[in-house]
């Protein structure tokens, strides 16, 4: 057992398991999508993308960019949510929430693809 | 270069031969359409209709090329149907002249030649990494092929016998093995194959012919000094000729060559097996020992090129031997028990002594005779040693049901030498130090059982390879090497899990001053530039490899710890004041 991967493997999980979380209920509907879930999903995924830096190993490589991609996703989604709710206090409208669920969906994906390589790499270590 | 030169030759030869039938048909439409335009049209709203060149033009489309779709804008007059007539004949009887000379193109044998030229230097151009050049695809350059291919090496293949490259291209090799039917002894086309590129390792001329080998043997040397030259020869004079073009020159006569390893069959019982099973004879069981006896006659049937270098072999293990051959030879010929002149048959063996005899080499160039001679033998003497030689490739089953003890096909002996040379150079130091002496049987023993070990059921094809040390092969362990020490038994351990041993072993290793140390310990140190005999699986070195080029499984297997991969990791373990986790 290695407890960089115990590590490494529970922090991009669970930022998988909120992301869907989050990501699950009607897209546009406001009551259906909770903000500090969303809260959640960002710092998680922040701590995976920091643990996952300085690996210089290809598959290292790889995952750092997933991670990125999700980050920059969730950004703007937690910048439009705020922007609706307390700078033009135009409320969080369906489209508004169709939206912020949508790059959130993004997120999920790439949160998706991190963990299907991580899978990949321990099996093909093991071999 | 070479390619652009031959693209432009095409070029000039298609357009050349199109030339007559373009003309033929751009004068024909465009006096058909100027007719057609002429000619008056039917008469509608009061008014003649004439056709307008774009009308004209389709309708001169799809009457030239026999399609018909009728008569448009409007149905025609009879002025315009008579000029149809016309250009009806002519457009398709130019057409079909037209498709008659693209089809004498296509068959034209300097243009498929100059395509097929074409073709094949992309091919070569396209291969990135060592590649080595066969010329001659008989029956040693196609064992050869094969072996390449199963070792993951690329080949460029030249033979002059236009079916011979179209079979190679039905062959289905792991890798690239670009064919081109030309004279090989040619310049221009060594060097369409690549001959100077700096990638380009060796040249191995196996044609039938000898002096087309001699010849380029030396254009290869010319053309590029630094290329291993291994060529097929049979004849001494020429040897010597081809041992002072200088650089490094293989000359490989596979009756030599099985005459060395029958004399180290007699020194070691293990040998002959363990040598089949190397280079990946499937039949050969491995803990099989054969020894041909050592002591005794050993009558020699047919007196030519394996006669000769057998006797020569047997006598220098302090053996006697009678000859019988239907050519007289020379009165000088020393060790010669009894020399019976005439054929070999029952009469002739008993005269050479076949009830007293220990062994038999049947080595005449007829394979009917030789597997003949190999039965009449042991209905006289049951216990006899048969050593037979195999002419040709397709009498394979006769020899395997004939059951002699050693069959010398020269094809196949020629093109495992080859491989041995190409793949592992080392072996040769690794096998002379088991013959230096007799009573290395017993290490020769633990090898075998070893290597058994590592690759598993005898019937596997084990991985005999070279490894280099060097940048472009283990690029994270000379890393390692500039200020640090590595074992030998640290890299062959598994990445997976570190308290098991892969299944590799190390035959020999040779450093880059040249000394060579046989059967090196888990201790050894490893040094840059050092080269590695690797004896094992194919799944064995794959990871040996992923070992020596990824830090963390390198550190792993050094240390049993993991190396902190993440920032965050690194300074955990800093703070820890721990190596690794």
């Amino acid at each position: 057992m290695n407890l960089e991967k115990v590590i490494f493997g529970f922090f991009i999980v669970l930022a998988m398991t909120l992301n869907f979380g989050f990501f699950l209920g009607e897209i546009s509907n406001p009551a259906h999508h909770n903000v500090n879930e969303l809260f959640a999903v960002v710092v998680v995924n922040f701590i995976a993308t920091g643990l996952k830096l300085g690996d210089r190993s290809q598959v290292g490589a790889v995952l750092l960019s997933t991670s990125l991609v999700a980050d920059l996703q969730l950004i703007v989604a937690v910048f439009y949510w705020t922007s609706a709710v307390h700078i033009n206090m135009a409320g969080l409208t369906p489209d508004v929430m169709t939206s912020i669920v949508a790059l959130s969906g993004g997120a999920l994906l790439a949160n998706v693809v991190s963990v299907v390589i991580l899978v990949v790499d321990t099996l093909m270590s093991r071999l | 270069m070479a390619a652009s030169v031959d693209l432009s030759r095409v070029t000039f030869i298609v357009l050349r031969e199109m030339r007559k039938p373009i003309l033929a048909i751009i004068i024909v439409y465009s006096l058909s359409i100027a007719g057609m335009i002429i000619m008056p049209g039917p008469v509608v709203n009061g008014e003649i209709q004439y056709l307008s060149i774009f009308h004209a033009f389709y309708f001169m489309t799809y009457t030239a090329t026999t399609t018909g779709f009728g008569e448009i804008p409007f149905p025609f007059s009879n002025a315009q149907r008579s000029w149809a007539i016309i250009c009806l004949y002519i457009s398709v009887i130019t057409w079909f002249y037209a498709i008659g000379s693209i089809i004498r193109l296509i068959q034209n044998p300097y243009l498929s030649k100059a395509l097929a030229a074409h073709e094949f230097s992309n091919k070569v151009e396209r291969i990135s990494g060592d590649f080595i050049i066969i010329c001659g695809f008989g029956d040693t350059g196609s064992v050869l092929a094969r072996g390449l291919s199963d070792a993951r090496l690329t080949a460029v293949v030249i033979d002059s016998n236009e079916e011979r490259i179209k079979a190679l291209k039905l062959r289905d090799y792991k890798v690239l093995m670009p064919g081109l039917f030309a004279d090989a002894s040619v310049p221009k086309h060594l060097i369409e194959a690549g001959i100077r590129r700096t990638d380009c390792k060796a040249i191995v001329s196996v044609t039938s012919n000898e002096e087309t080998n001699l010849k380029i043997s030396a254009l290869a040397r010319i053309l590029n000094p630094n290329i291993d030259v291994i060529t097929k020869s049979k004849v001494e004079i020429w040897e010597e000729t081809l041992a002072t073009i200088g650089g490094k020159v293989h000359i490989i006569d596979p009756f030599k060559t099985y005459a060395q390893l029958l004399a180290f069959s007699i020194v070691q019982r293990y040998f002959y097996s363990f040598n089949n099973w190397l280079v990946g004879d499937k039949s050969t069981e491995l803990e099989q020992p054969l020894s041909p006896p050592n002591q005794g006659l050993w009558i020699i049937c047919g007196f030519g090129r394996m006669g000769q270098e057998i006797k020569r072999a047997l006598n220098k293990q302090g053996l006697r031997t009678s000859i019988i051959d239907p050519q007289p030879i020379s009165p000088d010929e020393e060790n010669v028990e009894k020399f019976i002149l005439g054929l070999t048959t029952v009469r002739t063996l008993k005269l050479a002594g076949i009830e007293q005899a220990v062994g038999i080499v049947t080595g005449t160039d007829d394979d009917g005779q030789n597997v003949s001679i190999l039965l009449n033998a042991r209905s006289i003497n049951p216990n006899v040693f048969t050593v037979v030689r195999q002419n040709s490739h397709e009498n394979f089953a006769a020899f395997q049901a004939a059951r002699a003890d050693m069959v010398m096909q020269p094809s196949l002996v020629a093109a495992r030498r080859i491989m041995l040379l190409l793949k592992a150079p080392l072996l040769k130091p690794f096998f002379k130090y088991f013959l230096v002496h007799q009573d290395r049987d017993h290490e020769m023993n633990d090898v075998i059982s070893w290597v058994k070990t590592c690759v598993g059921d005898g019937n596997k094809v084990p991985l005999l390879t070279s490894f280099d040390i060097t940048d472009k092969n283990a690029k994270v362990l000379m890393r390692v090497l500039e200020n640090d020490s590595v074992q030998l038994g640290d890299l062959l351990k598994d990445p997976r899990d570190r308290t098991k041993p892969l299944d590799l072993v190390v035959l020999v290793v040779q450093s880059d001053e040249g000394k060579v140390i046989i059967l090196p310990g888990s201790d050894y140190w490893v040094k840059a530039g050092d080269q590695l005999l690797l004896c094992g699986t194919d799944l064995g070195y794959r990871l040996f490899l992923a070992t020596v080029n990824n830090e963390y499984k390198l550190y792993h297997v050094r240390t049993g710890l993991r190396q902190p991969r993440s920032f965050f990791m690194q300074w955990y373990v800093r703070k820890m004041g721990r190596e690794g986790l």
